[in-house]
């Protein structure tokens, strides 16, 4: 048992949602710098198979890590190991893993359908038809005569997104796979990530559309200044968030007098004033919800909205960087 | 979902990247980029004509000066940047990078395809402006001396983009500062300059050519026809054992 006030021991990887229990992708204590930037600082996850969704804001690490997993930069400090073997020296590892990235660039000159032969057979793939039933699965089989640099954004994804099927990968990398993609595209390509998940590969996501996210991964992973913010399911980690306060937007006749009100029950930690509303922040929101309609009625407030508005990845994602 | 199935032959992938190599990476602005220094060298045959000498001492002259030291580096340049250093920087290359193929079969393919793309531009070219010098005996010296020339200088300039993220800066660099300013003051530079080995071909295969175009000390001929094959597979070593350690970043970083 530990001492009082001493720091807990860490959580052995297999109860740390940070791990996954059968993993393929292992990053252990990694620290990736460009100069004094620091893009990773000491993160320790692992991803298996299913859907992960890699989070965070802009500048988080999230495309470094990516970079990192699938070898396109070395890390500065730990290890990252893709089935065992480092995918920096190890380039057998390729044959079994595939990035979507980020970048809108393309080769120039080709068609789709010859870039994702060119990447079959660089991949030893020797089924003719296959970059063909790629494209197809991603809905570019009937451009797939059309040079790449001269499609959209969503439509170069896409064809990025059959480049990497087309080898048929068990570590799949997709960053902000879903970008430029209209919407009857985005729920194709997210059923598309799902079965793959679902068919046992290691799917790991990142995107800035939270609810997207939501729809998407099994399983979260958190990613803020570099560093592991949170891991586990949406509502594992909802749940481990608990002890900070959530919050709850009220629209009312008078705020104002209601405001003052609410100040004074105990389940209420804060009030906040919006231009037409107000928020307020309570660790014990079921009990806020018993007491709100009672205390409207005996001070004659009209309450017109009551919405928590930390149910979304989004409103969850902005406590964990705050 | 499975996508691929062993059904087929699977294809030499060196023969992959060469081919994608012609395909996708001297797009148009490439090709103009690389041709217009060809027909500059088309300029320097008819700039012989001004030159109070033999047709074959006045192509060496103009070769050997503008040629040899500005025509074949500069497309060069264009193809050996576009093969390689150009992918890297626009955030393309990982669809090579991110496949089991060797790095030695990387580096190989790209500068067997822009060896290619100089043989089928500046070689002529270079040919064309002896032709067009009057100096009918300095044509195949030329085609030769050009072909190897432009094959180290592709060979140096794939190392540089290994090596360097400016690497056209880095690559004219090379060519201005070491080659021509340091080489000539240095036989020890010049002896591993591909414009002063290729001279050195030029005027041992060419009758009519004066020695005077040749630093004492640098090999004629075939030795450095040698030389050239040596520098290019030097930078081709520097250039594979550079590509394990790169950091790929995307276009925008």
């Amino acid at each position: 048992m530990s001492a009082p006030g001493a720091p807990l021991p860490p959580l052995s990887p297999a109860l740390d949602p940070a791990f996954a229990s059968n993993p393929t992708v292992d990053v252990v204590n990694t620290s990736v710098w460009f100069g004094q930037k620091v893009a990773l600082s000491e993160l320790s996850c692992s991803f298996g198979p299913g859907v992960t969704g890699l989070l965070g804001p802009n500048g988080a690490g999230k495309t470094t890590l990516m970079r990192a997993i699938t070898g396109l930069i070395p890390v500065n400090q730990g290890t990252v190991r893709v089935e065992g073997r480092n995918p920096r020296s190890d380039r057998s590892v390729h044959a079994r893993m595939a990035l979507v990235p980020e970048d809108e660039a393309v080769p120039s000159g080709l068609t789709a359908r010859q870039l994702v032969r060119y990447v079959a057979d660089l991949q030893g793939v020797t089924d003719r038809a296959a970059p063909d039933r790629a494209l197809d699965e991603v809905g570019m089989l009937e451009v797939a005569d059309r040079r790449v640099d001269g499609f959209s954004k969503g439509m170069r994804q896409r064809t990025k997104v059959a480049a990497a099927l087309v080898a048929d990968p068990g570590v799949l990398v997709l960053d902000e796979p879903l970008n430029g993609a209209d919407p009857v595209q985005r729920a194709h390509l997210i059923d598309l990530f799902r079965r793959l998940g679902s068919e046992g590969r290691t799917v790991i996501v990142s995107s800035h559309v939270l609810n997207e996210v939501e729809r998407l991964a099994d399983r979260i992973i958190v990613i803020v200044h570099g560093r592991l913010a949170a891991a586990g399911g949406q509502r594992a980690i909802r749940d481990a968030m608990n002890d900070r306060p959530r919050h709850v937007l009220i629209r009312a006749d008078d705020r104002r007098r209601l405001a003052s009100a609410l100040i004074g029950l105990d389940s209420v930690a804060g009030v906040q004033f919006d231009t037409d509303s107000v928020v307020v922040a309570t660790s014990r929101a079921a009990e806020l919800a018993m007491s709100l309609p009672a205390l409207a009625r005996d001070l004659s407030v009209r309450l017109r909205e009551v919405r928590p508005l930390d149910d979304s990845l989004e409103s969850l994602f902005r406590e964990l960087v705050r | 979902m499975t996508i691929a199935v062993a059904t087929g032959r699977r294809r030499f992938r060196l023969g992959v990247i060469i081919a994608y190599t012609l395909r996708s990476c001297i797009g148009p602005k490439r090709w103009l980029g690389c041709l217009l220094p060809c027909a500059g060298a088309l300029l320097f045959g008819l700039l012989a004509h001004a030159m109070k000498e033999t047709p074959g001492d006045a192509f060496a002259r103009v070769a050997a000066d503008g040629i040899f030291a500005l025509v074949v580096p500069i497309a060069s340049l264009v193809i050996g940047d576009a093969v390689f250093g150009a992918e890297v920087r626009s955030g393309v290359f990982h669809f090579t990078w991110l496949t089991p193929t060797p790095l030695t079969q990387i580096v190989l393919g790209r500068w067997i395809g822009g060896t290619i793309v100089a043989l089928v531009t500046i070689v002529p070219a270079c040919a064309l402006a002896a032709l067009i010098a009057g100096d009918s005996e300095g044509v195949v010296p030329a085609m030769i001396a050009s072909a190897f020339g432009a094959s180290a200088y592709i060979a140096v300039f794939i190392a540089i983009g290994c090596v360097a993220r400016r690497a056209a800066v880095w690559s004219l660099a090379f060519v201005f500062l070491v080659e021509r300013l340091l080489g000539t003051a240095l036989t020890g530079i010049a002896q591993w300059s591909p414009t002063w080995e290729s001279r050195a071909v030029f005027v041992d295969f060419s009758p009519g050519a004066p020695r005077s175009i040749v630093r004492d000390g640098i090999p004629v001929g075939g030795g450095a026809v040698v030389r050239l094959l040596l520098i290019a597979a030097i930078a081709l070593v520097i250039a594979r054992w550079r590509l394990s350690r790169l950091r790929l970043t995307g276009a925008s970083d």
